[in-house]
């Protein structure tokens, strides 16, 4: 009889446990739903820029860039240590060209990639002073790669060539002050990147609907199984 | 029961539609062809979608608790709606086991 009532107990307290589990996981992806319907419409909302900030702080050589980090307007100095070509790169007029790509090691360590120009220049040396918007490392290629031409615009070639950590994205700059003097060079233009969320706000909200009705119909079903077997035994007796 | 049934006949109908629209249409367009211009035109497929299947949801519900089915059979019902022929196929089962008068 203790077994018995142990056991009735122990079936119970696992149904309980599950059903709370099962809508608490459908609550939570119904949320994770509501959140990218906001996402959406964030959006939506022109792009407003925030203040220029140092390079060292929104990244670190060798670390990933954070998404806070990317669009932002950063400064640093250092040197060029390389330049190259990087072909089929579009600007924001949807203008296909080859732009001018230097390799720059930042003064506090590190290097990183520098879109300079959209037309060919000489590698300036000595200390430069660098603003422009940090972008996110491209991930397809669009051209061949060789020793003086990338692929993509990706940190990540260079790796194995350069002894040096590299900043993950790539700068599109807007200024070069080269030992306190601007640079005169056609620019490449870009605009902020949007991060995209697949599918559209309404359907997001449906989806919300549809998780959360499911934790409803969860919590909902051993009610409905305890009176059908009620209405069952009372049909059979 | 009869307009227990017609709801969730209409409902499953609604259900299988969408989601051959959306498996068959929506899906391949986003997802394999290029083209901004016919994405934009079949955009309304999935959010359609989402609500025909939440009320498909509530009148599978409402139907198979009416005709006393076992939980796993009202399950299987509920999921029936995500699959493109899946609520069809659900809809002739119950018009076999319950032909209206």
């Amino acid at each position: 009889m203790m077994n018995q009532s142990k056991n009735h107990w122990l079936k119970n307290s696992g149904l309980v446990a599950a059903v709370v589990i099962l809508a608490l996981v459908f609550i939570r992806l119904g949320f994770w739903q509501l959140d990218r319907a906001a996402e959406l419409k964030e959006l939506q909302k022109p792009y407003v820029e925030k203040p220029v900030v140092a390079l060292s702080d929104v990244a670190s050589p060798s670390e990933n860039l954070k998404d806070s980090a990317i669009n932002r307007i950063v400064e640093f100095s250092g040197q060029y240590v390389a330049q190259f070509d990087a072909p089929g790169q579009i600007d924001n007029q949807e203008k296909v060209g080859t732009w001018l790509v230097g390799l720059l090691e930042v003064n506090g360590g590190g290097a990183i990639l520098v879109v300079r120009s959209t037309q060919a220049e000489e590698l300036p040396k000595g200390e430069i002073f660098v603003q422009g918007r940090l972008m996110l490392r491209q991930f397809e290629d669009r051209a061949a790669k060789s020793q003086d031409q990338l692929s993509r615009l990706d940190p990540s070639l260079l790796v194995a060539t350069y002894n040096l950590p590299v900043y993950d994205g790539y700068v599109v700059a807007n200024s070069e002050l080269l030992n306190g003097k601007a640079l005169e060079l056609k620019r490449a233009q870009v605009d902020p990147v949007k991060p995209k969320v697949p599918g559209y706000y309404w359907q997001h909200i449906s989806y919300v609907v549809i998780w959360w009705l499911m934790a409803l119909v969860v919590v909902f079903l051993p009610f409905y199984s305890r009176q059908r077997e009620k209405k069952v035994k009372g049909i059979l007796n | 029961m009869n307009g227990v049934i017609k709801r969730f006949r209409f409902m499953a109908f609604a259900a299988g539609i969408m989601s051959l629209l959306l498996w068959f249409v929506e899906l391949p367009v986003v997802y394999l062809l290029d083209n901004p211009e016919l994405e934009a035109k079949v955009k309304w497929i999935p959010f359609v979608h989402g609500y025909v299947y939440a009320f498909y949801v509530l009148a599978a519900i409402h139907f198979t608790a009416k005709a006393r089915f076992t939980i796993k059979r009202m399950i299987l019902f509920i999921l029936a709606g995500t699959l493109p022929i899946a609520s069809f196929v659900a809809e002739r089962k119950v018009m076999r086991e319950f032909p209206i008068k």
